[in-house]
């Protein structure tokens, strides 16, 4: 892998952070622009968790219907969100998917957001991924998951063609 | 000659702001009852009697002391009230208050009250009567924006968490939330469901919050604009640095 700046053909993570946490209808609202982009390779949701239960204090064990906790549906798919998203991490094709993940953003959010490029899912396995996943884990997963809870049954695939890397050879 | 406190150094909104907070000289926005406030705080039924720990002071007896004799005793501790408390989180998006202010407020402004100021969080401990008086102050005047502020007893997180897109400070425990314009609580300090929905007032519009907040951000009002602040905080520092803090 080059390290050139020259070199836009290298898959590129990039974190979005907008200036206020998400509801539902704009996360799906974005998650919808995005996965209408080519070259998307992994999405991360990332922000604070909804309980359905308190979990502290006297009122332990009382119900919580959070509002911001519905399920969204995106590429037909339904998922039941158990955060109010605040970050995504992206992990797209080349630098031109970057641009276009860029104006899906403006285009979705009506306040102020940031847009940055940098290594925010890993790329190598470590030690614990190696025990958890074994020598012939899927990438794609590294990083998605914190290996040491091994839930990745909170890993959600969706179906899309168009996730395919266009830089990658068949 | 009058003597007039000098309780916060500054000529910006901000150090204004403070001295309001501390001096206990504030503007009244909303109006709460008292047996919406009692069904908040969760302590007691809105309506009953305060439950007593110990028999009101004028039945003790109590022992002849030159102390006891020059001190009045706040009208909880007279009636032998539990000691409760009530915490506060305020947002760092421009809440109007900041856990040290409250302290402050209470401090200056009530007797018998144990504030404890914390990072994102602010209690004041007290016999339950005056700790429902300070708390009243606090939820109807300028000191707190429905909003910006949550009456919040445990999961208190929210303070440093970006605001939601309706410009309310996120409570995970979804106590309070906008209706309508205004704030709706239906759940009492602790999570527990209320059987009625309390109004908490308007929110504060983006404008006001920014010209009654008590922190100075660099997207409002900054620090380093307020030159007599700079000047005094540098002058603690330096004389705590030098001599040990010794303000008299």
């Amino acid at each position: 892998m080059s390290d050139s700046a020259e070199n836009t053909k290298n898959p590129l993570q990039i974190e979005i952070f907008p200036s206020r946490i998400l509801s539902p209808q704009t996360a799906q609202k974005l998650l919808a622009e995005i996965y209408q982009i080519d070259g998307i390779l992994r999405v991360m949701v990332q922000g604070h968790r909804l309980p359905t239960k308190v979990g502290f204090g006297p009122g332990t064990g009382e119900k919580v219907e959070h509002p911001q906790r519905k399920a969204i549906e995106v590429e037909g798919q339904v998922i039941e969100l158990k955060v109010n998203v605040g970050r995504l991490r992206l992990e797209v094709a080349d630098a031109e998917v970057k641009e276009k993940v860029r104006k899906a953003c403006e285009k979705v959010f009506p306040f102020p957001f940031e847009f940055r490029e940098g290594h925010f899912l890993k790329r190598k396995a470590t030690v614990t991924d190696y025990a958890k996943l074994g020598p012939n884990a899927d990438p794609k997963l590294l990083g998605m998951v914190d290996p040491k809870a091994g839930n990745y049954k909170n890993l959600i695939f969706i179906d899309n063609k168009k996730g395919k890397n266009p830089n990658e050879e068949e | 000659m009058v003597y007039n406190p000098q309780y916060y150094p500054g000529a910006t909104s901000v150090a204004a702001n403070r001295r309001k907070h501390i001096s206990g000289d504030l503007e009244k926005l909303r109006e709460i009852s008292d047996e919406d406030l009692t069904a908040i705080l969760g302590h007691r039924a809105p309506g009953s009697d305060y439950p007593s720990t110990h028999p009101p002071l004028a039945e003790m007896g109590e022992p002849e002391c030159s102390i006891r004799e020059i001190v009045e005793p706040t009208p909880g501790a007279k009636a032998g009230d539990r000691v409760r408390y009530v915490q506060f989180a305020d947002s760092m998006y421009n809440a109007p208050a900041t856990p040290y202010f409250r302290s402050y407020f209470a401090a200056n402004n009530f007797r018998g009250v144990d504030p404890g100021t914390l990072s994102g969080r602010q209690i004041v401990e007290a016999r339950e009567r005056d700790m429902e008086e300070c708390a009243k102050v606090q939820m109807e005047t300028e000191i707190s924006c429905p909003a910006l502020s949550g009456m919040r007893g445990a999961t208190v997180h929210g303070h440093s968490v970006r605001l939601q897109e309706d410009g309310v400070m996120f409570d995970m425990l979804d106590r309070r939330r906008l209706e309508n314009g205004t704030i709706i609580m239906d759940k009492d300090q602790v999570a527990i469901p209320l059987d009625r929905k309390v109004d908490l007032g308007k929110p504060m519009s983006e404008e006001e919050a920014a010209k009654r907040t008590t922190i100075y951000r660099v997207d409002n009002v900054p620090f380093r604009g307020d030159e007599e602040v700079v000047e005094w905080v540098h002058r603690v520092f330096d004389q705590r640095t030098t001599y040990g803090f010794q303000p008299l």
